[in-house]
């Protein structure tokens, strides 16, 4: 067969176009496993980790803790009476899950866990189970005990 | 919060969109060289032709591309990139089964308006917002559409009601614009009502916890009303989409017990419902018909309509398109017939339903199993998104795991069908099949995706 014919042409761009698929397949997977792979692996913090504590205003009831002492947050905190929470606040007026705070990247969340005494932030009781945001610096009450959140 | 990590800009989507238009051009021009050749017309005579419809793709995604550029957007650069190979391969598969005429359709009634959408919500992505304070009405307006199709509907030559004419405007296809009105309304409720039923369960049953009824109403009228709407229409494919995706977006919106409950409650009524069915209507045709060639599409047997023969056997009708679709694939083999150079026009069908075959046909299982790991990219890097988005952004979460689900089962419902590994069912493979509307809704649920990736890059800011 002639070198030059229009089928081996034809024959030799469809390996072209087949490669050139595979060209795309390959960037598109070493994108995914440089975004994903390794990112997961290497325990890097997530990009703006929790800048925040808790300054406790009020005690309330909870025995040894002392107004102005400083709780440092997580991305993710729990607080309640329960000994399985992130914060435990040992209150009587407290809640076992009582109420979770987050860090979504941006903001705070304050999410009241269907608590008995209500979550309060500035003086204004949250809706169960309805994340609301809170401002750095606000005030929040749990039960008797008082906190203001600090960036 | 300033970022402080240098910014890398979006190269790697550069480098991909033009290896797509590349791989567009090349695809086309041999397809069209293929058939000259066949016809022993001069080779190149096609190519000038082909221009106009590559420029416009090139200058849309080059469009896209530059308005994420100027918005500094430099998270998810794969999925657009992605998403228009699949469009790619399907335009080139289109072009060789209805050449230019199909191109320019597919073009102007779907890529055109499904890539302004898609701009529109890259250039504002508040849209989504917007779309999320108005989810009621608009998911409503979706529900009724259908609803309108199906007593008011253009009747097609198989006598199902699939489109409305709306004015001047051409015939929509209304039961694509349910599926994305239930991911919103379902997002819309569960965000609303799920947390709340969940944490009022009050009605235990052995471990298995039960929200409130009223909780769970509004959600089941929407899926009995669109699926009664889709039913009236006999897109009983719509149907099975839908209630995957009801069933997809209950399981990742509640908490696994209370959806084990709702699941097993909703399997015992469907069960009930079907034995009811079984015995008083009778299954429509369409479905039937699909069931035997699907069990045998070589089937001998005479097929039957009303109880009375019908003259031709299962093979000669609804078997037929499957042997061709199966055929198409066995000539493609491994490398495929070459661009032209196959001979898919057998397969009925073929630039719709079965236009995978066609992929399968001329490129061979070499392009056609790459194209089925990109589309696994597709859903993989919608869940990667709703993963990383803010735990209280639960719409936007849910409706990209909405999204993700309507795209894969598409997907899996037509390759299965088109390899005969389940029954047929009449919905479009997203962003391949000749589509108007389908394609304008999918282009969307991508818009949305990126929207809402650059929603989160600007809050990380």
């Amino acid at each position: 067969m002639d070198l030059f014919s229009i089928h081996t042409l034809l024959f030799a761009f469809k390996w072209v176009f087949v490669g050139l698929i595979y060209l795309a397949l390959i960037v598109v997977v070493i994108t995914v496993r440089r975004e994903m792979g390794l990112r997961l692996g290497a325990g890097r913090p997530l990009p703006g980790s929790a800048p925040g504590k808790l300054i406790v205003l009020d005690p309330g009831g909870a025995p040894g803790v002392l107004a102005g002492s400083a709780i440092p947050l997580r991305s993710e905190n729990s607080l309640g009476a329960e000994q399985d929470n992130d914060i435990v606040l040992e209150d009587s007026f407290v809640s076992g899950h009582h109420a979770r705070l987050r860090w979504d990247g941006a903001e705070w969340w304050l999410e009241d866990l269907g608590s008995q005494n209500g979550t309060f932030v500035n003086q204004r009781q949250c809706r169960p189970y309805k994340p609301e945001p809170v401002p750095p610096g606000a005030a929040l009450r749990l039960g008797e005990m008082q906190f203001e959140l600090a960036e | 919060m300033l970022s402080r990590t240098r910014h890398p800009g979006r190269n790697t989507e550069a480098v991909l969109l033009a290896l797509v238009i590349t791989v567009l051009a090349l695809g086309l021009a041999l397809t069209s060289v293929g058939l000259q050749l066949r016809q022993d017309l001069h080779p190149l005579a096609g190519l000038p032709g082909l221009v106009p419809p590559v420029a416009l793709v090139a200058a849309l995604l080059a469009g896209a591309h530059f308005l994420l550029r100027l918005r500094r957007r430099t998270m998810e650069q794969i999925l657009l990139p992605i998403v228009s190979l699949l469009f790619a391969l399907g335009l080139i598969a289109i072009y060789r089964v209805r050449g230019a005429e199909g191109v320019w359709q597919q073009l102007l009634r779907g890529f055109v308006p499904g890539m302004g959408i898609l701009m529109l919500f890259i250039w504002r992505p508040q849209v989504v917002e917007t779309m999320r304070r108005w989810t009621l009405p608009l998911s409503l307006i979706g529900l009724a559409l259908p609803i309108a199709t199906a007593f008011f509907g253009v009747v097609d030559e198989t006598g199902a009601r699939l489109s409305l004419r709306l004015g001047p405007l051409p015939p929509i296809q209304t039961s694509d614009i349910i599926k994305i009105a239930l991911i919103f309304f379902l997002a819309w409720y569960i965000e609303r009502e799920g947390r709340e039923a969940t944490g009022r369960a009050r009605i235990v049953l052995g471990g298995l916890r039960l929200p409130a009824v009223r909780h769970l109403l509004p959600g089941g009228m929407f899926v009995v009303l669109g699926t009664l709407a889709l039913v009236q229409m006999r897109d009983y494919g719509a149907v099975l989409i839908l209630t995957i995706l009801f069933a997809g977006m209950l399981y990742a919106g509640f908490e696994t017990r209370v959806f084990a409950t709702v699941g097993l409650l909703g399997l015992g009524l469907a069960l009930l419902a079907g034995a009811v069915l079984s015995v008083t209507w009778e299954v429509p045709i369409v479905i039937r018909y699909r069931f035997i060639a699907f069990v045998d599409p070589w089937s001998d047997a005479p097929l039957l309509l009303d109880g009375e023969p019908t003259g031709i056997t299962v093979a000669e009708g609804p078997g037929y398109q499957i042997q061709q679709s199966i055929y198409a694939t066995i000539a493609g083999g491994l490398t495929g017939t070459g661009l032209g150079l196959g001979t898919p026009s057998y397969v009925p069908l073929a630039h719709s339903d079965f236009i995978f075959a066609v992929v399968l046909e001329e490129m061979g299982a070499v392009v056609g199993l790459p194209a089925l790991f990109l589309f696994a990219v597709v859903m993989l890097r919608l869940l990667r998104l709703a993963a990383v988005l803010p735990r209280v952004q639960e719409f936007e979460r849910l409706v990209l795991v909405g999204i993700g689900i309507h795209l894969f089962v598409q997907v899996f419902v037509m390759v299965g069908g088109t390899l005969n590994l389940l029954p047929l069912t009449g919905v479009t493979i997203p962003f391949m099949s000749l589509g108007g509307a389908a394609l304008i809704v999918n282009l969307a649920e991508i818009g949305i995706a990126l929207g809402l990736a650059a929603r989160l890059e600007e809050a990380r800011r």
